[in-house]
């Protein structure tokens, strides 16, 4: 029955992880079962330390599961590969290179020759509106244009999923309000899938098509709310802002989503 | 331009007073010199290309056993700084011979190779390498993990690795080794040619002695002086400048 479905982009099966640190056990992940459609816009929203950047770190293949598998397109995760690009949640910009060679990087170690390469970069440089710091070095950049330097990074390499770890959270709100405007706009361009790890609800139910919230340590899937909102949604839209209120614990805020049902379904 | 002003003025002085010492006569001529005949003998020294053979042949040997540390060592610290093994058991026979001044190989070199330039060159990189590695691994050890795991996110494995994230994030602290390593160097050969017969800065320093040419002692010091500022100032902290500066750290 299932099989007779078309296969999601990324499934997860059962996964978990516990690190062992000092002689103490601690179990970060629990029973992970997830799919992710094509070009689905997921949202991963917890409280800190409930393991949703180590989720992102196993599907982007740079830590093992104790458990579990991981399929890509129908293929088992066993490494990194350049169908999934993470952003890290600090970026780790190259600042040894120049805002282009950045963008460049990844297309680089696939061999890629260099004219190609530039015009691509450029090409992804421009999405994100820096064209003209193309030759900047990393330092001389503010957060934003940093965080597009990260973007335009991912992009350069057009990954099928695209991994973001809590992107906007060292921003100013402004910058925070362009940046998600910004990147639902290329999401749309661009039907990547993208899975981005927040602790901010508001930011979780303003982009996600669907939003997973996960329980603190270990990290299990809580629930699963479906947003159906019309694009592109601001985070100050009203229909966001009347939960003026919206508390910073999850279990809180699931209270207060439940009161919403008109505006959000959901499915579990 | 001020502060260039004030070092002039600084030297002046000290030559000034150099000048006042030796006219009161403390010591015999041939013992303390005057800062004009100290000037004659550079003069004369570089007219009749006594020094500047001299200094030919010191930066000849300086060029050769400094590149071979360059190469050794940056290989080496690399080696330690990833493979655990190593690190373990080569990592801990480098510190110590790190703390070995250089010229105490000197006697194993004269057995070796003999009384030759090869004996030298050995001496200069003993004293160059280890600071090299030492500077390269922990450059090394300290690249941020981030980095790897973006690097590798990217695409980049094996020798790429190296070349794209690896080395060049080390780069500051392998440049730290590189200018301990030129410094290390330049004392081991000067040391060395002192020791033995040779040819070279080291040795027209030991001809002044035995001519007891004072003048000749202290010019040759003087040009040893500035052979080792140029290079610090002019190669290794442009080198730094530019690295910082790339990177946006602070020049400390």
């Amino acid at each position: 029955m299932y099989l007779k479905r078309e296969l999601p982009k990324l499934q997860l099966k059962n996964v978990s992880k516990t690190f062992h640190t000092k002689g103490v056990e601690l179990k970060v992940l629990e029973d992970i079962d997830l799919g992710v459609e094509e070009g689905e816009f997921l949202c991963l929203v917890g409280p800190s330390g409930c393991g949703k950047s180590t989720l992102l770190n196993i599907i982007a293949g740079l830590e093992e599961p104790d458990s579990g598998e991981i399929f890509s397109n129908g293929h088992k995760v066993t490494g990194p590969g350049t169908d999934r690009v993470l952003i890290f949640q600090e970026l780790a910009l190259f600042p040894w290179l120049t805002v282009i060679k950045n963008v460049e990087f990844g297309l680089k170690m696939l061999k890629i020759d260099r004219k190609t390469r530039e015009g691509l970069a450029l090409e992804y440089l421009k999405m994100v509106h820096l064209s003209k710091f193309k030759d900047a070095y990393v330092y001389q950049l503010s957060g934003g244009m940093k965080q597009r330097v990260a973007l335009a990074r991912a992009l350069a390499m057009d990954p099928e999923i695209l991994l973001m770890d809590e992107p906007f959270v060292a921003l100013d709100a402004q910058t925070g309000d362009l940046l998600r405007d910004e990147l639902q706009h290329i999401w749309k361009e661009t039907r990547k899938t993208i899975i981005f790890v927040t602790h901010n609800v508001r930011e979780a139910v303003c982009l996600g098509d669907r939003v997973l919230v996960f329980s603190a340590r270990p990290g299990r899937i809580k629930k699963e709310l479906r947003v159906e909102y019309p694009r592109p949604r601001h985070i100050e839209d009203p229909w966001l802002t009347l939960q003026r209120h919206l508390p910073e614990y999850i279990q809180y805020v699931l209270v207060q989503l439940k009161k919403l049902p008109y505006i959000l379904n959901q499915d579990s | 331009m001020n502060g260039f002003l004030r070092r002039i003025i600084f030297y002046a002085l000290l030559i000034a007073i150099w000048e006042m010492v030796f006219r009161l006569h403390i010591w015999e001529e041939f013992l303390f010199p005057a800062p004009l005949s100290v000037l004659q003998t550079l003069v004369n020294g570089f007219m009749d290309r006594t020094f500047l053979i001299g200094i030919a042949i010191s930066m000849r040997r300086i060029t050769i056993g400094y590149g071979i540390s360059v190469i050794a060592g940056i290989l080496l610290g690399l080696l330690i700084g990833r493979v655990k093994l190593l690190d373990e058991t080569v990592g801990s026979l480098v510190l110590g011979l790190q703390t070995l001044p250089s010229i105490t190989w000197l006697p194993l070199a004269l057995l070796w190779f003999g009384l030759n330039e090869k004996a030298i060159i050995f001496v200069v990189i003993m004293g160059a390498v280890f600071s090299i590695t030492i500077g390269t691994y922990s450059g090394v050890k300290g690249v941020p993990p981030l980095y790897l795991k973006a690097g590798r996110n990217r695409g980049a494995q094996g020798y790429q690795l190296f070349l794209q994230v690896i080395i060049p994030a080390a780069l500051p602290s392998i440049v730290v080794g590189l200018k301990q390593g030129w410094s290390w160097a330049w004392r081991s050969l000067m040391a060395g040619e002192l020791l033995f017969v040779s040819l070279g800065l080291g040795f027209l320093l030991m001809m002044g002695r035995e001519l007891n040419d004072m003048s000749q002692v202290i010019a040759v010091m003087i040009i040893i002086i500035i052979i080792g500022l140029v290079v610090d100032k002019l190669i290794f902290a442009k080198l730094e400048r530019n690295l910082y500066e790339r990177w946006g750290l602070d020049l400390a």
